[in-house]
């Protein structure tokens, strides 16, 4: 048993520190410092860097010109970025559907799509959610019917995370009714400049625009926009699914968080709430340790054990927690909401200089225990899988 | 980054499994509570020919130097089926105390205990005293080549099957750890049983008079022996507590499948499934901690007992949520003595209350 990295690894870690010190663009690490909304410039700027640094596929063989890193490797690189302070690289292309097309796509939907990606040329949003099919997600009914050599497309897809950007967006779209509904589920990629794509926002409870529902009204889809099969849909959602849980394991930014909090609470005299730090602070540890035996498991036995299966809900319930010990330390002066001028450095009050960030972000992080298959859905899956129940 | 036991590890894991598996039934353990002998002396011999008696000993002292993970995979093993064996007074806390001292006769007592025909108890717990027993009032006063000890000792973990006692005393402006034989006179017993089964003792020492010889160590070095004594058996009624909840939760899933009420196994009911999902990820949790504060007990790090207490946290907040559960679900069967779920209730209770509880080690994190 080995709980370290090895100096290879080490080495690599410290390559990755020291372009993040030199090299990272400044403004944005201010900013996520400071609690401040990204604008689409700033989260443009970013992954520009990373992508001329040659490392936006971190998680990519190199075949596909990805980084080809190891386990470790993604692991101690997203760490790094975390504890660092530097907003996490959108998923959705990347992390998402950059590997949905280079392992079920054909050659031509590789070359299409894949540079871009890489390159952060183009936007991409989850198409996944519906008003009416939220756990559930198989019981989704927007349609896709084909006419000729294009797929019409009629339905509306909800949550999706800054789709007001976005140039493209994958799709989960019924092609067939079936009986056995996942087996009508087709993956669509859409262009979002399609005539009868329409996005609406939704204010979240933190008064940010993140999220919106999309609404697809007779958008005509060429039929080379489907990838694999049709009728296979549900299968590569799964596979995207597999993929978007390793980044769970990592605890970089919560690390960072927990320390900030820790400094402010030393200076507290609040023997109370340093208690609920110590706690957490146990908690976030073996956070970390179950995420290692995850990534042990990856190395050595090729796919993560049963344990993994606790990260996805123990991670969320941690990452609420910080947010809500931010907000009891700053007691009263939490009181300030985030409106339309909040974001913004001037309208700052006076008092500790993390208050007013804290209760926006606690309100924000609500979302965590519910995406990504709520917390309670999770618990479906391990008392299935895991216990056998 | 290796995660996974060595081959050796796992085998000595399988074996243990077998003997609790095969031998060591609720029937059997409830036989030697009624014995009143505190443990199973067949089965003690077993464990010594077995070489689990000389598993944590130096080489040097005929041992087989194993560590931290070899010990809690006994000590997990041994908490899924509630073993009463007093391995963690005899070998864990006494035997690491003489085993890395430089008491003359230590191979000689090492080999006794490992061979199983010695026990040996630590009497460091003080009836005025809660968890922090670093100035004991039991005291040792030189006179001429001997020295008198005088004082009073509580829950002697075994102390009615020892044959030897190491007591931590005063001694002048130091303090002392010193190996009494329980056949001498000026001392005196009262038995109690634990709450787990198991017994322990209270014993008063009215002017012990024992040679200066039977000391094995003063000051810094006895402080060290004994603080690293408690930090190793910490670490091993946290992995055998780990072993509780796993038994507690894999029981608990059996018994709801087999549990018939509205026309349906309770396992159904979704409400009892996620509950049986927290028992099982707080085990995770627990497991997760036991592996950092394992790793670094074996390699001797700085922070070793800063995770051995937030384990020790952690492992008595999840355990008694995840007996209590146990028990809440195995309804009226959990609170019956005669069914054996309640007893790893009982288990849980006792390690939280040892080496300091919950409460006690979250403030020293």
């Amino acid at each position: 048993m080995e709980i370290s990295f090895t100096d290879k690894d080490l080495e690599f870690r410290d390559e990755i520190r020291s372009w993040i010190e030199n090299d990272y663009p400044k403004h944005v690490k201010e900013k996520q410092d400071k609690g401040e909304a990204l604008t689409k410039e700033d989260i443009t700027d970013f992954h520009k860097a990373i992508a001329a640094k040659g490392w936006m596929g971190f998680n990519w063989p190199t075949e596909y010109g990805g980084t080809g890193w190891t386990s470790t490797q993604i692991y101690i690189f997203q760490k790094e970025f975390g504890l660092a302070g530097c907003p996490a690289i959108l998923p959705f292309g990347v992390a998402m559907v950059g590997p949905v097309i280079y392992t079920f796509g054909n050659e031509e939907q590789k070359k299409r799509f894949l540079p871009d990606i890489l390159n952060f040329n183009t936007w991409w949003s989850q198409g996944y959610s519906e008003p009416g099919s939220g756990s559930d997600l198989a019981s989704l009914s927007t349609k896709a019917v084909k006419e000729g050599d294009h797929y019409i497309v009629n339905g509306s897809k909800t949550w999706t995370t800054l789709a007001q950007h976005s140039d493209w967006i994958f799709n989960l779209v019924r092609t067939e009714t079936t009986e056995k509904r996942q087996e009508g589920i087709s993956f669509l990629l859409i262009d979002m400049k399609s005539p009868g794509v329409e996005v609406e926002p939704i204010i979240t409870i933190d008064g940010a625009h993140e999220v919106n529902t999309v609404f697809f009204t007779d958008v005509k889809v060429p039929a080379e926009n489907l990838i694999g099969e049709e009728g296979k849909g549900w299968t590569y959602a799964k596979f995207l699914l597999a993929n978007e849980r390793f980044g769970i394991a990592v605890v970089g930014a919560e690390i960072r968080q927990l320390n900030k909090l820790k400094e402010i609470v030393s200076k507290l005299n609040n023997s109370d709430l340093s208690r609920k730090v110590k706690k957490l602070e146990i908690d976030l540890s073996a956070l970390e340790i179950s995420g290692l035996r995850m990534l042990s498991d990856i190395e050595t036995k090729g796919h993560p054990g049963p344990e993994s299966s606790i990260l996805k809900i123990r991670g969320t319930e941690i990452q609420q927690r910080l947010t809500e010990l931010f907000v009891e330390a700053a007691g009263e002066h939490a009181l300030i909401y985030p409106g339309p001028k909040g974001h913004e450095a001037d309208s700052q009050p006076d008092g500790p200089d993390y208050a007013a960030k804290a209760l926006a972000k606690y309100l924000n992080y609500r979302k965590t225990s519910i995406y990504g298959g709520s917390n309670e859905i999770q618990k479906n899956i391990i008392a299935k899988m895991i216990l056998g129940l | 980054m290796d995660l996974n036991f060595s081959d050796e590890q796992k085998m000595l894991r399988e074996e243990i499994q077998k003997f609790c598996m095969s031998d060591y039934t609720f029937e059997k353990r409830e036989e030697i509570i009624k014995s009143g002998e505190g443990f199973d002396r067949d089965f003690w011999k077993l464990f010594s020919e077995l070489g689990w008696l000389s598993l944590p000993f130096n080489e040097d002292s005929g041992g087989f130097g194993c560590g931290p993970v070899e010990l809690s995979i006994l000590f997990e093993e041994f908490g899924k089926v509630l073993v009463l064996e007093p391995y963690l007074s005899t070998v864990v806390l006494s035997g690491y105390i003489i085993d890395n001292s430089s008491f003359s006769q230590r191979v000689e007592f090492v080999e006794a205990i490992t061979s199983g025909n010695k026990h040996v108890s630590l009497a460091y717990i003080e009836p005025n005293q809660n968890f922090d027993h670093a100035d004991p009032e039991t005291s040792a006063v030189n006179d001429g080549e001997n020295i008198i000890i005088n004082g009073k000792k509580s829950l002697v973990l075994n102390g009615g099957n020892a044959d030897d006692l190491i007591v931590w005393v005063s001694y002048d402006d130091k303090k002392a750890l010193i190996l009494i034989d329980k056949e001498q006179s000026g001392l005196s017993f009262i038995e109690f049983p634990t709450v787990d089964g198991q017994t322990c003792t209270e014993i008063s020492f009215k002017d012990v008079n024992v040679s200066k010889d039977a000391i094995l160590a003063i000051g810094d070095e006895a402080e060290g022996l004994l603080n690293e004594a408690i930090n190793l058996a910490t670490l091993c009624v946290s992995a055998e507590s780990i072993g509780c909840m796993t038994a507690c939760y894999m029981k608990t899933i059996e018994y709801t499948k087999g549990r018939q009420q509205f026309g349906q196994p309770i396992s159904k009911f979704q409400v009892l499934q996620h509950r049986m999902v927290d028992m099982f990820m707080e085990t995770e949790v627990c497991k997760s901690l036991l592996y950092k504060a394992m790793l670094e007990c074996d390699s001797n790090q700085d922070t070793k007992s800063k995770s051995v207490s937030a384990l020790k946290y952690q492992i008595g907040t999840s355990g008694r949520l995840v007996s209590q559960e146990a028990v809440q679900l195995h309804g009226g069967m959990g609170v019956s003595d005669e069914m054996l779920i309640g007893h790893y209730l009982k288990k849980l209770v006792a390690i939280d209350a040892l080496f300091g509880n919950s409460d006690y080690h979250l403030k020293k994190y």
